[in-house]
C-alpha cells in the first residue's frame, strides 16, 4: 500500500512539471497565435484517405493544389499557406484525436474544410473550447449554420441539405403535380435531412412520396430496397445516396425494368464518375434525364470549356494536383472553399489574428468566387451564418450535367 | 536466501520498476504524446484482459471490441443521460460499471459459446463484432444512434479543456488522462496477475492444453471456460469505458469490426503473460492506427532504403507494411514479444550460470 | 404478391453470390481445416485482375477472364506454398493470424496499385429483364445463379469421378494414411488453395457488375458468405448454395416483411443465423457432424 501512494506522489509530481509547461504555453498564445509566422499561415483539416469514402479526400485535394497555386505567386501577405490534411478513414473517434493531433501538436492556425456531418460536429466542441477557428467544414448540416451563436468559431460553407432537399421538392410541384415519388436514402442525418427538406418543399402540393426505403452504409447492395421501391408504382425515383451506392441504384432500377420518369440524384452523388459509371457504357438509359442541385462549375459540363475560372482550375489540378481526375467535381468544391479563405485571409490583414479572421467570416460579402455558378453570393451577416444558400438545377444530358432554370434560394418555411 | 524468495520477488520489483518508470514518463514527453500513451495504456489493459482468454484458455475471439463497445456506452450513458437515465454520473465512477456490465454480457454469452470450440466460436464472435454497431444505431432512443454521444463539455467529465485538480495538484487534460489510464490498467494487471498464478491460473492452462485431459482431471470446463470469458469481457469493458472519457465521445463507428481483429493481433503480437508483452502488443496496434491516419512516409525513416522510390505516402502502404510485419511476426517469433522476453531472459540466466 | 416474388428474385440474385463465395470458403476449410479470413480481398484481387486486362489493355471478355482464372489459381498456390504452409502445424491462432494478416496486405496492395476509385467492370451477360407476371427477372441475375449452380455440379464431379480430386479428400480427411498410399498431401492442400482462390475470382466477376468494383468490394460479402457457409454445413459445398441463396432469399423477405428488422438489422440478422445454426447444430444443414478424436 505504501509503495501505491509513493508512486502516486511521484506521479503527481511528474505530472505538475508537465501541466505547468502546457499551461504556460496557453497564455502565450495571446501574444501571437500559434501557426501564423510572418512568411507562414498553418491550416489543419481532416478527410477520409483510406476506406470506402475515399472519394471525398478529392475536396481537400483540390483545395491544397489551390493553396500551392496561391503560394507560387507570393502566398497571402507574403505569407505562405501549409495546409496538412489527415486521415480519418471517416470514423468520428479517428477525427477527433486527429483534431487534436492538428491543434496540439502541430499547432494549427486553423482547422479547415474538415469533411463529415458527424465528424464536424463531434470536433465542434472542441475547436470552440480550444478557441481554433473551424472554418468552412464540409458538411451540409444544418445546425453549423443555425448555432452559430453558441460556436463563435464554427462555420460551414456549402448549401445546406435540407435546403437541396426542399429545392427538389419545390421543383417537383412546380413542374409535375400528381407525380409520385419513391425515395432511396442513406439511413443518417445526411440521407434523413435530405428526405425532411423534400417533403417540407413539396408541402401542401399534389406531389407525394409513396415510399422510401433506407440503406446502411456497411450494407453490400441496394438490391432490396430498390425492388421494393419499383413496386410502390412511383414514377419519379430519388435517389439520396452517396458513391457506390447511387450507382447501383440506377444500374439495378435498369437491371429490374424500371424506368421512372424522373430520377432526382443528390449533390454529393453527382460526381461525373458516378453518373459515367452509372451509364453503363451508354447502356443504362434511365440516368437520361436526371436531375440534380449544382452551386459549383462542373468541370464536364461544356459550357464551362472557355470559362477563365475553369481554365485556371485545369492549369492548376495540371500543376499542382498531378495525376488527379480532373473532371471530378469534389476538387472544384475544394478550389471554391480556398479560394473563400484566401478571400478572408486577405481582409483580415497583415497583422493575421484567430480573432480578425473570425471577423472577417462572420461578415463575408463575395460575389465573385469563379468557382461557383454566377450569381451566387457568398454572403454572412448577423443572424445567417449560412455561407451558399443559393443553387441551380442541373440535367444529365448524353454525357455531361446542363444547368437549367435560375438560381433557387432557401427559405425555411 | 536464493530460490523460492528471489523468485517471487524479482517480478514484483521488475513491475514496481516499470510502473515507476511509467509515471515519471510524462515528465519528459509533450503533453500531447502524454495523451497518446494513454490511449497505449487503454488497449494494454484490454489485451491483459483478452490474454485470458486467448493466452491462457486457448480460445480465439474476434468479437472483444463488442464488449470494448459495451463498456464505452456505458459509461456514456451514464454520464450524458438521456430518456431513460437522469445521467450526470461523474466519469471516473462510471468506469466499474462499464466493466461490471460488460462483464455480465461476457458470461452471459460465455455460457453459449462454450459449446464451441476453435474455429467456430472465432466465428461465433466475429458475428457478434460485426452486429454490434448495427444494433447500437437501431436503439436510438439510448444510444443516440449514428450521431452517438458527445461527452465534451459536461461537467461531469473530468477530462476538458480546463485543468483538473487532484488531491491539491492540477493536472491538464492530456496528463490526467494518462495518469487515469495507466493507473487502472496498472491495477488491473495486478488483479490478472493474481488470479492466474493460483489455481484458477492452472485450470485455465489445462483447459487450453487439453479439454478432455482437463476434464478427466476434475476441472469444470464450463466453469472455467464461463469465467475467462466474462472476466475477459470486463477487462474489454473497462478500456472501452477509458475509451470513451479519452475520447469525450462514442458512435457505432469508434467500435468497428476492426477493433476486434486488431485486438486478437495485439494479443497474439503480446505473447503470454508479460506486462511488457502486452505494452508491446499495444504500441503495435496503436500506432498501426495512427500511421494509417497519418500515411506512412511520415512513419517510414527516409533512409531505409528498400522502400527507394516506392511511393509509400498512397494510403494502402500502412495495410500493406502490418500486414507482412504480422505474418513474419507469426513465422519467426510464435511466442509474441512475450515469448521473445521469456527467451532472451533464458539465454541471460544461462549466460550467468556459465561464466563463474 | 408480386412484392413478394420480386424480392425472392432479388434475393436469389444476391444469394448467389454469398454461395460463391462460401463455396470457396468451404473449399479451403475441407483442404487445410482454415477459415480463410483473407478469402474476400483474394477474390477482390482477382476482379482487379479481371478489370485491367478488359479496360486497360483491351482484352476481350472470355480470355481475360479465363486468364484471371489461371492466375488466381496459382496466385492460390503460391499463398498455400509461401503463406500458410509455415504455419499449418502451428496452433490455430497463428494460422487465423496469418489470414488476418494477408487480409491487410492485399486490401492495402489493391489500394497501393489501383487507388480506392470505384471502377466499372464489363458485364459479360444481357441486362434484359423478362417479365413473369409483373415479376421483373433480370437475364443478369439468372446468369449468375446458373454460373454458381454449374459451379457446384463440376466441383461435386470433380471430387466424386477425378483422381486428383479423390485424392484431395483423402489429403484433407487423413494426411497420415494418404501420404502412406502416395499421395502428395502439401500439394494437395495446396491444389485445394488454388482452386478457392479460382472460384473466388468467379464469385468477383459475378458480383462487380452490379455492385462495382472498390478494394473492399467483397468484405461486407464475406461476412453473408460466412453465415452461408455455417448455415449450410463449413464441409458441403452443396451445403453453401443451398445456404447462400437461403440466406440472400429469408434476409430480403425479413428485411421487407418484419418492420423491426427493416435495412438496419438485416446484417445482424444474418448472423445471428450463424450464432443459432452454430449453436443448435454446428454441422450446419448439409454437414457431417464432427468426431472429436482423444
Amino acid at each position: 500500500m505504501r509503495t501505491r501512494l509513493a508512486l502516486a506522489t511521484l506521479t503527481l509530481a511528474a505530472a505538475l512539471v508537465a501541466g505547468v509547461t502546457a499551461a504556460s504555453a496557453g497564455q502565450a498564445a495571446r501574444a501571437a497565435d500559434p501557426g501564423v509566422t510572418p512568411t507562414s499561415i498553418l491550416l489543419g483539416g481532416t478527410t477520409p484517405l483510406s476506406g470506402p469514402y475515399s472519394a471525398f479526400s478529392s475536396v481537400a485535394r483540390g483545395a491544397d493544389a489551390y493553396f500551392d497555386y496561391v503560394n507560387a505567386r507570393g502566398g497571402v501577405n507574403g505569407r505562405k499557406i501549409s495546409y496538412t490534411y489527415v486521415d480519418d478513414a471517416y470514423n468520428p473517434a479517428q477525427t477527433i484525436q486527429a483534431m487534436r493531433t492538428l491543434v496540439e501538436q502541430d499547432k494549427v492556425f486553423a482547422v479547415f474544410n474538415a469533411l463529415g456531418t458527424e465528424h464536424n460536429l463531434l470536433v465542434r466542441d472542441y475547436l470552440n473550447a480550444a478557441g481554433v477557428p473551424h472554418l468552412f467544414a464540409a458538411s451540409g448540416s444544418t445546425t453549423l449554420g443555425l448555432d452559430a451563436a453558441r460556436y463563435p468559431y464554427s462555420i460551414g460553407f456549402q448549401p445546406s441539405y435540407r435546403a437541396e432537399g426542399w429545392m427538389y421538392g419545390k421543383f417537383l410541384a412546380r413542374t409535375r403535380p400528381g407525380s409520385r415519388v419513391a425515395v432511396l436514402f442513406q439511413n443518417d442525418d445526411y440521407g434523413k435531412d435530405l428526405l425532411n427538406g423534400l417533403k417540407q418543399g413539396m408541402h401542401r402540393s399534389k406531389v407525394k412520396v409513396v415510399a422510401a426505403e433506407p440503406y446502411e452504409t456497411t450494407a453490400f447492395d441496394v438490391q432490396a430496397q430498390v425492388a421494393s421501391l419499383r413496386s410502390s408504382g412511383a414514377d419519379v425515383f430519388a435517389i439520396f445516396a452517396a458513391g457506390k451506392f447511387a450507382i447501383q441504384a440506377y444500374v439495378i432500377a435498369n437491371k429490374l425494368g424500371w424506368r421512372p420518369k424522373l430520377v432526382i440524384n443528390n449533390v454529393v452523388s453527382s460526381a461525373s464518375n458516378v453518373m459515367l459509371l452509372a451509364s453503363e457504357g451508354g447502356t443504362n438509359r434511365t440516368v437520361q434525364g436526371s436531375v440534380s442541385g449544382v452551386f459549383l462549375k462542373d468541370p464536364t459540363d461544356p459550357k464551362w470549356a472557355k470559362d477563365p475560372a475553369m481554365r485556371l482550375y485545369r492549369t492548376v489540378m495540371a500543376r499542382y494536383a498531378k495525376g488527379a481526375n480532373a473532371r471530378d467535381v469534389y476538387h472544384v468544391y475544394g478550389m471554391a472553399a480556398a479560394y473563400t479563405l484566401v478571400r478572408v485571409l486577405e481582409r483580415a490583414g497583415a497583422n493575421l489574428t484567430r480573432a480578425g479572421v473570425m471577423k472577417q467570416v462572420r461578415s463575408l460579402n463575395i460575389a465573385s468566387n469563379p468557382f461557383l455558378l454566377p450569381g451566387i453570393t457568398i454572403k454572412t451577416g448577423g443572424s445567417d451564418q449560412f455561407p451558399i444558400e443559393q443553387m441551380q438545377l442541373q440535367r444529365w444530358e448524353g454525357k455531361a450535367w446542363r444547368a437549367f432554370g435560375g438560381l433557387w434560394g432557401y427559405r425555411a418555411a | 536466501m536464493r530460490g523460492p524468495a528471489v523468485r517471487t520477488l524479482a517480478p514484483v520489483l521488475a513491475f514496481v520498476a516499470l510502473a515507476v518508470l511509467i509515471y515519471v514518463l510524462p515528465a519528459f514527453v509533450s503533453d500531447f504524446r502524454a495523451q497518446q500513451f494513454a490511449y497505449v495504456g487503454i488497449y494494454t489493459l484490454a489485451l491483459i484482459g483478452l490474454n485470458v482468454l486467448t493466452g491462457y484458455t486457448g480460445q480465439i475471439s474476434l468479437g472483444h471490441g463488442a464488449f470494448m463497445a459495451i463498456g464505452g456506452y456505458t459509461t456514456a450513458i451514464l454520464m450524458a443521460g438521456n430518456e431513460q437515465f437522469s445521467g450526470g454520473v461523474k466519469d471516473i465512477w462510471t468506469i466499474p460499471v462499464a466493466g461490471v456490465v460488460a462483464g455480465a454480457v461476457g458470461f452471459l454469452f460465455g455460457l453459449p459459446a462454450l459449446r464451441l470450440s476453435g474455429l467456430y466460436l472465432a466465428l461465433a464472435t466475429f458475428a457478434i463484432a460485426v452486429a454490434t454497431p448495427a444494433v447500437i444505431k437501431k436503439f436510438e432512443g439510448f444510444t443516440g444512434g449514428g450521431g452517438g454521444i458527445n461527452l465534451f463539455g459536461l461537467p461531469e467529465l473530468t477530462a476538458g479543456i480546463t485543468p483538473v485538480n487532484v488531491l491539491g495538484f492540477e493536472l491538464n487534460f492530456n496528463n490526467w488522462l494518462y495518469v487515469l489510464c495507466w493507473t487502472v490498467t496498472l491495477v488491473g494487471y495486478v488483479l490478472a496477475w493474481l488470479l492466474l498464478r493460483g489455481r484458477t491460473g492452472r485450470a485455465f492452462r489445462a483447459v487450453r492444453d487439453s479439454e478432455t485431459a482437463a476434464l478427466s482431471s476434475g476441472v469444470n470446463l464450463a466453469t472455467y471456460k464461463t469465467l475467462a470469458f466474462a472476466v475477459s469481457a470486463a477487462y474489454c469493458g473497462v478500456a472501452g469505458s477509458l475509451f470513451a472519457i479519452a475520447t469525450t465521445f462514442v458512435n457505432p463507428d469508434t467500435f468497428p469490426i476492426a477493433l476486434s481483429i486488431f485486438l486478437l493481433v495485439g494479443v497474439v503480437v503480446a505473447g503470454l503473460g508479460s506486462l511488457v508483452g502486452a505494452i508491446a502488443g499495444a504500441i503495435f496496434i496503436y500506432y498501426m492506427q495512427i500511421s494509417w491516419a497519418q500515411g506512412m512516409d511520415k512513419v517510414i525513416p527516409d533512409w531505409l532504403p528498400i522502400l527507394g522510390d516506392v511511393d509509400t505516402s498512397s494510403p494502402g502502404a500502412p495495410a500493406v507494411v502490418f500486414g507482412v510485419i504480422l505474418i513474419l511476426l507469426m513465422f519467426v517469433l510464435p511466442g509474441g514479444v512475450s515469448g521473445l522476453v521469456a527467451r532472451l531472459g533464458a539465454i541471460a540466466r544461462r549466460g550467468y550460470h556459465r561464466s563463474p | 404478391m408480386a412484392d413478394f416474388f420480386q424480392q425472392v428474385v432479388a434475393g436469389l440474385a444476391s444469394g448467389g453470390i454469398y454461395a460463391a463465395l462460401a463455396l470457396a470458403l468451404v473449399l479451403i476449410h475441407r483442404a487445410t481445416g482454415v477459415i480463410n479470413f483473407a478469402q474476400g480481398e483474394m477474390a477482390t484481387f482477382s476482379t482487379y485482375i479481371l478489370w485491367t486486362l478488359t479496360a486497360n489493355h483491351g482484352w476481350p471478355y472470355w480470355p481475360a477472364f479465363a486468364f484471371t482464372l489461371a492466375v488466381s489459381f496459382a496466385g492460390g498456390i503460391a499463398i498455400h506454398q509461401v503463406v500458410i504452409r509455415p504455419v499449418e502445424r502451428g496452433s490455430l491462432l497463428r494460422v487465423v493470424i496469418v489470414t488476418i494478416g494477408l487480409l491487410l496486405l492485399l486490401n492495402g496492395a489493391m489500394t497501393w496499385i489501383w487507388g480506392g476509385e470505384v471502377r466499372a467492370v464489363e458485364n459479360p451477360f444481357p441486362t434484359r429483364t423478362i417479365d413473369v407476371a409483373g415479376v421483373a427477372i433480370s437475364l443478369q441475375d439468372l446468369y449468375t445463379i446458373a454460373v454458381v449452380l454449374g459451379t457446384v455440379v463440376v466441383l461435386w464431379a470433380f471430387f466424386q469421378f477425378t483422381k486428383v480430386g479423390l485424392a484431395m479428400r483423402a489429403a484433407a480427411v487423413n494426411p497420415a494414411e494418404a501420404r502412406l498410399v502416395g499421395v502428395r498431401v502439401a500439394w494437395m492442400l495446396g491444389l485445394g488453395w488454388g482452386l478457392a482462390a479460382a472460384l473466388g475470382a468467379i464469385a468477383g466477376a459475378l458480383t462487380a457488375p452490379s455492385v462495382f468494383l472498390d478494394p473492399n468490394m467483397m468484405q461486407a460479402v464475406l461476412i453473408y458468405a460466412f453465415a452461408a457457409a455455417v448455415l449450410g454445413g463449413i464441409d458441403s459445398p452443396a451445403g453453401a448454395v443451398v445456404g447462400g441463396l437461403l440466406l440472400g432469399v429469408g434476409l430480403n423477405l425479413l428485411g421487407t416483411y418484419v418492420d423491426f428488422v427493416g435495412a438496419d438489422l438485416r446484417l445482424p440478422a444474418a448472423l445471428l443465423v450463424i450464432l443459432v445454426v452454430l449453436l443448435v447444430k454446428p454441422s450446419g444443414l448439409f454437414g457431417r457432424p464432427e468426431v472429436k478424436r482423444v
